[in-house]
């Protein structure tokens, strides 16, 4: 029995190199096109001119602030959320687990707009879309929670109502804030617009210290997939990897979720592209996942800049949305 | 000549025709459906603010039994009874009114659960700049106040010529950037109130090609470089990724809309007039000294 070979013959060496390129491409593609054209060229001069502290020219404003941030923030969101979805798919071995699972994201959802329909400045809306998006998460763990185990089918369920409900007051304070309402509908789509260094700044610590704790845990996840008693017999703590993992997923999807608001599909369905391509083993799933979720977000949010799509999550649901069909299909053919 | 003349004859004759509304009348609605009216409405429910005001304009806000949520304007709308908003009418409360019209928008799909409930509807709707006089003298022609409808228009085009005399002499028309919602939304030159904005002597960044109500990509308005920044406050504005060298923000140019005027503003009815002037004294205000 072979447990940890790729199904793949794809090297992961080859891959990571690829799927890097892809991202760099994407980020060169994402900072040069838009609703102006500028030229290579003219962006490697503004970059220049930005690091090297000139004085900025033409384009440089628009390469230099407004596009290079969102492209970092796009990379940024879609790596958090795709190596979110890979941990929660192999906390729970559960392959349609992804960040937005625990109400994470309903919960970012709900803050964000009591921010914004009371009309609190900007700075505040992450910070109140966090505050709710961990209680969420509490209110999910101690519904699922027996004794001291969270078993999976009862944290899914959990998580489930718990997004139903917390979407239902949503809802409803979008309808009292009716002259909001759009701000917040985009925000519920998903919106990269108006990212700026700043919100990039914010946001780094949380998916980089959410991120960072997955990736250490992937080892143990990669034990955990051979069940969780052979797991224990290996003397993985189960229920403590869980926890840990839950609280670090739900630390990046907050942070992600906090400015962009939610964008759907990347996290669930980038992991299955990896593992499709590289197998299950999580040492690789993850990184790689971080990749080339980055790289299909900004693809993603250049879509939605360049045509009337208009919103990333618009575009992300569009391009998820038939692909998460396809992986039904192919599964059950399997 | 003889083309002069012939306008002037067929104007004439259109006037004459128009005495009086003869009922029932039958209507081709903004939904398309044929609506008949057996009589001259005696109570009135308006779901739209702008309608409520045109309504009342028409000198018949005693014949109004109920308005929806966001009518406002004028004061005595205001104690009426309220049906609720677009997006959650109160469709009881408004047969319980029991009314002879309900004058709806064409969003909203009120139509049918109401028709079913046995209450005439009629959806009138403006949404271009020349909409609003051509849905003011329907609206008139409905309610059998055609003659108050064409003096009502002639007011409203009398206002906004008042203002035009004074832009169209400005020195400076600033480019602008109108944002109506911070996603960012703004208007497009051929949407009512981007008629308003070039009226009020401003030359407007966005192209037509995007539409009336385009979201748009910040990145667009950096480039465009405005002049002024309507509908933002300075501060925020300041704070957007890359804006602070924005010409309008460099020379102070940025003006939140004040809350009465942006009602006006949104809403195509009688009080167009009232609202260039408001736009045109922020853009001018040197031209109202």
């Amino acid at each position: 029995m072979q447990v940890a070979a790729p199904r793949r013959g794809l090297g992961v060496g080859l891959g990571t190199l690829l799927l890097a390129a892809l991202l760099l491409a994407a980020v060169v593609l994402g900072t040069g096109l838009g609703s102006v054209t500028i030229p290579p060229g003219e962006v490697l001069g503004a970059l220049w001119r930005g690091v090297t502290r000139q004085a900025l020219e033409g384009n440089d404003v628009i390469v230099w602030q407004i596009r290079l941030p969102r492209v970092v923030m796009g990379a940024l969101v879609g790596a958090s959320l795709s190596v979110c979805g890979g941990a929660f798919q192999g906390v729970f071995r559960n392959p349609l687990a992804d960040p937005y699972l625990l109400g994470v994201a309903s919960g970012s959802a709900l803050g964000a707009t009591v921010a914004i329909v009371a009309g609190w400045p900007r700075a505040l809306i992450p910070v109140s879309a966090l505050l709710t998006a961990l209680v969420a998460v509490a209110c999910t763990l101690s519904l699922a929670r027996e004794g001291r185990r969270f078993p999976p089918t009862r944290l899914i369920l959990a998580g489930v109502v718990v997004g139903s409900v917390l979407s239902a007051a949503t809802t409803a304070l979008i309808l009292r804030g009716e002259d909001r309402a759009r701000q917040v509908l985009a925000y519920t789509l998903g919106d990269l617009g108006f990212s700026g260094w700043r919100d990039v700044l914010t946001v780094l610590p949380y998916v980089g210290l959410g991120c960072g704790a997955l990736l250490l845990l992937a080892r143990a996840l990669d034990t955990l997939q051979l069940g969780e008693l052979t797991a224990r017999s290996l003397g993985v703590p189960v229920e403590r990897l869980r926890l840990i993992a839950v609280i670090a997923a739900s630390l990046a999807t907050a942070g992600a979720v906090a400015y962009v608001g939610v964008i759907g599909f990347v996290g669930l369905i980038v992991p299955h592209m990896i593992r499709l391509a590289f197998g299950p083993g999580h040492r690789t799933l993850l990184p790689l996942s971080a990749l080339l979720g980055g790289a299909l977000l900004v693809g993603a949010d250049l879509l939605a800049r360049t045509t009337p799509l208009s919103q990333v999550g618009i575009v992300t649901t569009l391009l998820g949305g038939p692909f998460f069909l396809w992986l039904l299909r192919k599964e059950r053919h399997d | 000549m003889k083309g002069i003349l012939t306008l002037i004859t067929l104007s004439a004759a259109l006037s004459g025709a128009a005495g009086a509304t003869t009922y029932p009348l039958t209507i081709t609605d903004d939904l398309g459906r044929k609506v008949t009216l057996k009589a001259e409405p005696k109570r009135i429910v308006s779901v739209l603010p702008s309608t409520t005001e045109t309504v009342c304009a028409l000198g018949l806000c005693d014949r109004l039994v109920g308005v929806d949520d966001y009518s406002d304007f004028p004061q005595q709308a205001t104690k009426l009874p309220k049906v609720g908003g677009l997006y959650n009418p109160n469709i009881e409360a408004m047969v319980a009114l029991k009314p002879d019209v309900v004058l709806v928008s064409q969003y909203g799909k009120l139509a049918e659960p109401l028709t079913q409930a046995g209450v005439t509807v009629i959806a009138v709707n403006p949404e271009t700049y020349d909409e609003v006089f051509t849905k003011t003298a329907l609206l008139g022609k409905i309610l059998n106040r055609e003659a108050q409808a064409r003096a009502l228009v002639g007011k409203i085009k009398g206002d906004i010529a008042r203002v035009e005399i004074l832009t169209k002499n400005a020195v400076r028309k600033p480019t602008a950037y109108f944002e109506i919602d911070p996603t960012p939304y703004s208007i497009g030159p051929n949407s009512f109130m981007g008629v308003l904005l070039t009226k009020a002597g401003a030359r407007n960044i966005i192209p037509a090609s995007m539409g009336d109500f385009p979201k748009v990509d910040p990145e667009f308005i950096v480039k465009a470089n405005p002049q002024l920044i309507l509908g933002v406050d300075a501060k925020t504005a300041g704070a957007r990724p890359g804006w602070s060298g924005i010409s309008a923000l460099k020379t102070g140019k940025v003006r939140d809309i004040p809350a009465e005027l942006n009602t006006m503003l949104g809403r195509p009815g009688p009080r167009l007039g009232q609202a260039l002037m408001g736009l045109a004294k922020l853009i001018h205000p040197e031209l109202f000294k």
